[in-house]
Order: structure tokens, then sequence, then C-alpha cells
């Protein structure tokens, strides 16, 4: 049977990003793919280990400009981990009204783009419209769209400008009903249903194999959010439900993230109404030596951070995983199978952030690859048998 | 079948009426909302030259150099607008109550030179140690240290001559030419490196 093979990137035209895919097609059928990444290695974590804690907070924003907040909020509460301290009552709310107003717009973003691979350009325009509210949020509440430099270890720089609050619910309740209306406009377009219904199906086991996280293990009937699982913030202390749906194809993914954004503004609102007073911070003057994690539910799922500190003023080790690295494989089990004009979607369905993901790259001067996957299970079990070795375990 | 798209068409009559979304930029000016982090501007006569937000900036966007040749003693800060990422660390730091150095609300910082036009800068002057001409800090600054510390400044001529220089009864930022490091170099305005050595003496 004659295959060919059908390459996308390295340069993706609608997710504007660089990675490359290989689609192996039979006839329109793909049968098998591949996806290559490495294209914009910026050595974000030896950026971080070469400031200060303070200062990294700023590298760390930039590992995505579309959850800078979610990166930040988690790496100041690994490094919070290493000390170990809470912070104040009223920096956790602020933290919390930032991460879900970055949440509403993040899942707006993906929605109008996903209005967009599907060639419905309204439904980009819309949401894109709508988006622009609460970005106009984000910078009333902390002085610019993205990157709000607002996060740092022991609690937040800047307080918000209570004046501005009215303002703020203001604009938030002024998106509600077009929020409803493009809910109903996407729900029961009959276009979407046709494109979307039953294609790139994930399953409950495949996203239990795969770890799969965020929105795309919810849409698959995993009940997994960091914000229930081990609550942080404010997440614990404000009234606000999981949405989990059950079929796991690219709709349920876009149903999954519809709903959370209503769940998001009820987040907001209820902290902006329950903000308390008191400090902002912590004013944290040394980070002793230790090892530190934490975690953050940001929009595509959970973002991790590994802090080591040996007591200077510097992190030793820092290490990022974005939730996209867990969410890339799945690809394996969702594309093959499908159409190709139903791959654009699947591809973009687990809302993909590749230069977020990319933590190593290693090439020879020509360019080539130099560690594939098995490379790197073997590399992985020699240095696990190496630990063993040096701490004496069997 | 129809409904949706009946929804889509009232969007599409609302948006013939109100018009574009978008603004009409560059001909109608964007004006961004007070809260908004734009270009940090230095306030020379509220800094005091201390180069703490040199320290803290993340960017290395905060620069400067001492000039001390021809017959100056300046301090000149930089502020790169292009390498600035308009975080508000500086401002945070200011030891001048924030207020040496302020994030406006100015956007617009396009420029066409990199070399010449990338930058702000102002100049504060130095005190130079009166033996050795090495940079103390700037006169500002030391004002500023005895100002806090009250009378404890008394213990230290640098600092009561600073403050001393203010009320105009010294003036000159002179290094002197009789040196000979010992009692009579101990009421001077010196840096670290002489006063231990006069000390010492
Ligand atoms: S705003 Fe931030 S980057 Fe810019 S000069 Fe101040 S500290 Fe540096
Ligand atoms: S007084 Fe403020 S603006 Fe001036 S150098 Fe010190 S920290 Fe910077």
């Amino acid at each position: 049977m004659a295959k060919s093979v059908i390459p996308i990137g390295p340069w993706h035209p609608l997710q504007e990003e660089p990675e490359f895919f290989t689609l192996t097609v039979d006839g329109e059928t793909v049968v098998d793919m591949d996806v290559s990444i490495g294209y914009n290695h910026r050595g974000i974590e030896k950026l971080s280990e070469m400031k200060s804690f303070d200062q990294a907070t700023f590298v760390i924003e930039r590992i995505c400009g579309i959850c800078s907040t979610s990166h930040p909020f988690a790496y100041t509460r690994a490094v919070e981990d290493v000390i170990p301290v809470e912070v104040p009552d009223r920096a956790k709310y602020i933290r919390t009204i930032i991460a879900e107003t970055e949440r509403i717009h993040s899942h707006l973003l993906w929605l109008g783009l996903a209005g967009h691979f599907l060639g419905y350009n309204t439904i980009y325009h819309w949401v894109w419209k709508l988006r622009e509210e609460i970005l106009d949020v984000c910078e009333i509440l902390t002085g610019n769209r993205n990157n709000y430099a607002i996060f740092k270890p022991g609690g937040v720089r800047r307080d918000f400008n209570m004046d501005d609050i009215p303002l703020v619910l203001r604009k938030i309740d002024g998106i509600i009903p077009t929020v409803d209306r493009l809910k109903k406009a996407i729900l029961d377009d009959p276009v979407l249903h046709a494109r979307l219904k039953g294609i790139g199906i994930l399953t409950k086991e495949e996203v239990i194999d795969y770890s799969a996280l965020g929105p795309t293990a919810r849409a698959s009937g995993v009940a997994k959010d960091v914000r229930k699982d081990a609550p942080y913030g404010a997440y614990d202390r404000v009234d606000w439900d999981m949405i989990v749906t059950e079929n796991g194809d690219v709709f349920d993914k876009v149903v999954v993230r519809v709903l959370e954004t209503y769940e998001s503004i009820k987040i907001v609102k209820t902290c902006i109404a329950e903000l308390p007073g008191g400090e902002i911070d912590l004013n944290i003057k040394d980070i002793p030596p230790g090892e530190g994690i934490g975690a953050h539910e940001a929009p595509r799922g959970e973002t991790f951070h590994y802090i080591r500190s040996d007591g200077t003023n510097r992190p030793a080790r820092h290490k990022v995983r974005a939730p996209t690295f867990m969410n890339l494989p799945t690809y394996k089990a969702t594309v093959i199978g499908e159409t190709i004009s139903y791959a654009t979607i699947i591809l973009a369905a687990i809302d993909p952030c590749y230069c977020c993901t990319e933590r190593m790259a290693v090439r020879d001067v020509e360019g080539k690859r130099l560690f594939g996957g098995p490379d790197l299970v073997k590399l992985s079990q020699e240095k696990t048998a190496r630990m063993k070795r040096e701490m004496g375990m069997p | 079948m129809k409904l949706p798209k009946a929804r889509e068409l009232v969007e599409a009559i609302k948006a013939l009426i109100v018009g574009p979304y978008t603004s009409k930029f560059p001909y109608k000016p964007h004006v961004p909302y007070k809260s908004f982090r734009g270009q940090p501007k230095y306030d020379p006569d509220k800094c005091v030259g201390c180069l703490a937000c040199e320290q803290v900036c993340p960017a290395e966007a905060i620069g400067h150099e001492d000039i001390t040749d021809g017959g100056e003693a300046k301090r000149v800060m930089y502020h790169y607008t292009d390498t600035c990422i308009f975080c508000g660390t500086c401002e945070l730091a200011c030891i001048a109550d924030n207020e040496g150095i302020k994030l406006s609300n100015d956007w617009e910082l396009a420029f066409f030179d990199r070399k010449t036009e990338s930058f702000e800068t102002i100049d504060k002057e130095l005190q130079l140690c009166e033996i050795c001409g090495e940079v103390i800090a700037c006169k500002d600054h030391l004002r500023w240290i005895s100002e806090r510390i009250g009378e404890l400044s008394f213990s230290s001529p640098t600092l009561y001559y600073s403050k001393l220089k203010e009320l105009g009864v010294i003036d000159e930022n002179i290094v002197s030419a009789l040196r000979d490091s010992g009692r009579s170099d101990r009421f001077k305005i010196l840096c670290a490196r002489c006063r231990r050595e006069t000390t010492l003496t």
C-alpha cells in the first residue's frame, strides 16, 4: 500500500509556533504521525538560574505570553515551598483573581483560534473582540495586558487600586451576555457539530495512560484539576465547580473551555467581593538551602516547577514542566485514524504551547537531532541507576 | 438550523450601527488606563543616584557611568528603553520614597536610531574623595544618608561635611594637593580606603 508523508511546519501557519508534524497518510487517512519540536529553545531554566529569586519571576513570566501568570504562580509556590511559608490572604486572593482573568482570556483566545482553524472566522473575530475586554481588565488591575509583573516569592508586588474595582466589575459583567450568546452560537451550530463531534476522541483510559492534563483530561471524564485536588491560593475559599464531560472528542474540549470561562468569571467576582485586607507581601529576605515544588492549574493543565536552593540568592536548579509536555503525546491516540482535514483541529484541540514546552534540544552542527525518545529513556535509566548507586540503594 | 445564523446576523447588524471595534490609531491617540505600566522616568530632583534601581532591574535596563575627568564629577544614570520590560521593580526599590524613578503612562516609544535614541539619562553630581579622587557616592545620596541617620552622621566627617555643603559653608569638590594621610586628613570627605588609611596612621 502506497503511503505518503505530509509535512506540516516547521512553522505552523495557523498556530504560529515552530513545530513540525509529519503525518503519514494513506489516502485521506492519517496512519502515523510524529511531532518534532526544539526549534525555539530559549534556555529559560539557565537564564532563571542566573537571576536572583526575585528577578527570575520576570523570566519565568515570559515562558508563555498567554500563561504569563501560571508559570510565575507555580514558580513562586515552589520558592515558598523551599522556605516554607504561607503568603498573606490578600496576596492569595490577588493571585487567584489574576490567574482566573488569565484563564478567561486564554480560553477565549483558544475558542477564537479554533473558529479560525475551522474556517469559521466569525467566531474568531467575535471572541477576540470579547477577549479585549478581559485584557482591559488585566491592564486595569496589573498595568499590562500580559506579563503582569505582579507575582513575587512571598506575595504580590503591587496592590489593586480599589478605585478601579467598580470599573473592573462592570467590564466583567459586561462580557457575560456576549459569552452567553457565544456559548449558544458555538454549542448549537450544526456545522461545528458536524465538524467536531466524534472527532479526535481521547478515551478515559488513554488520558490516564498518557497522564494528560487540564481541559484535555477533563473533556474525557477524568476529573483532575490542581485547584480542586490540592487547593492553593483562594481556590478552597470560593465556590466553583470543576467542569468534566465524558466524550473526549474535540467538541467536548470546546464545551469544557466555554463552561470553564463561566467558572472563572464566578471565581473572579467572588474573590473581588471577598477580597480581604492586610499585607500583600511577606518581604522574604533569605531563601534557605532546600528543595521545593510548586504547581498551578494553567489554562492548558497543570504547570509544574521545581526549585533547588543552595542558600544563595539564586536558584541552583530550576526545572519547568509546561502542561503541553504531557498533552502533546496524546496526538498519537487522537490524530491517527482521522482524516487530514480533521487533523488540523485535533492538533489544536489540546491548546498546545510548544515554545513553553521546550526545555531541551540537542543537535549537532548539521542541525540533526541527537537524542530521540529511546535515547532519552536510556539516559534517564542510566541516571537513575547512577543515583541509586551513589545513594547506596540496591 | 436557522437560529444560529440569526444570532450572527444580529451581531453583524449591530456592528454596522456601532462601527468598527478597532480604534483609529494612529490618527486618534490611544490613552491607556491610569494604572498602565509604561516607560520609567527619572526625576532628577528626587533621585539621589544610589543605584538601587540598577541592582534590582531584572532586565539590566538601567546603567550608569561615572565621569570624573575634565573638571567635572558626575554620575550619568541611563535608562535603556529598548531593554526595559516595564516591570516597575525599579520604582518599588527606589530609596527616594519610590519617586526617583517612576513608571509613566508613556507607551509610544518607537525611535529610529538605537545608538543615540534608545536611552534616557539624568546627571547627578558626584562626591570625590579629597585625597585620592575616588568616587564615594552622589552628593545627594550622602545628604540623604545623613538626613536619615540624624545626629549619628556627626560621627562621620564625610557625612556631616556633605550636610555642611548643602548649607553653603563649604562647597568645593577638590582633591587636596597636600596629603599626609594622617591627622590633618581625618577631617576631610574620604572614600572608605583613605578613611581606613588615615585612621590607622
Ligand atoms: S521597569 Fe523593570 S526593566 Fe524597566 S528599568 Fe525598571 S526595573 Fe528595569
Ligand atoms: S534614588 Fe531611586 S531612582 Fe535614583 S538611583 Fe536610587 S533607586 Fe534609582
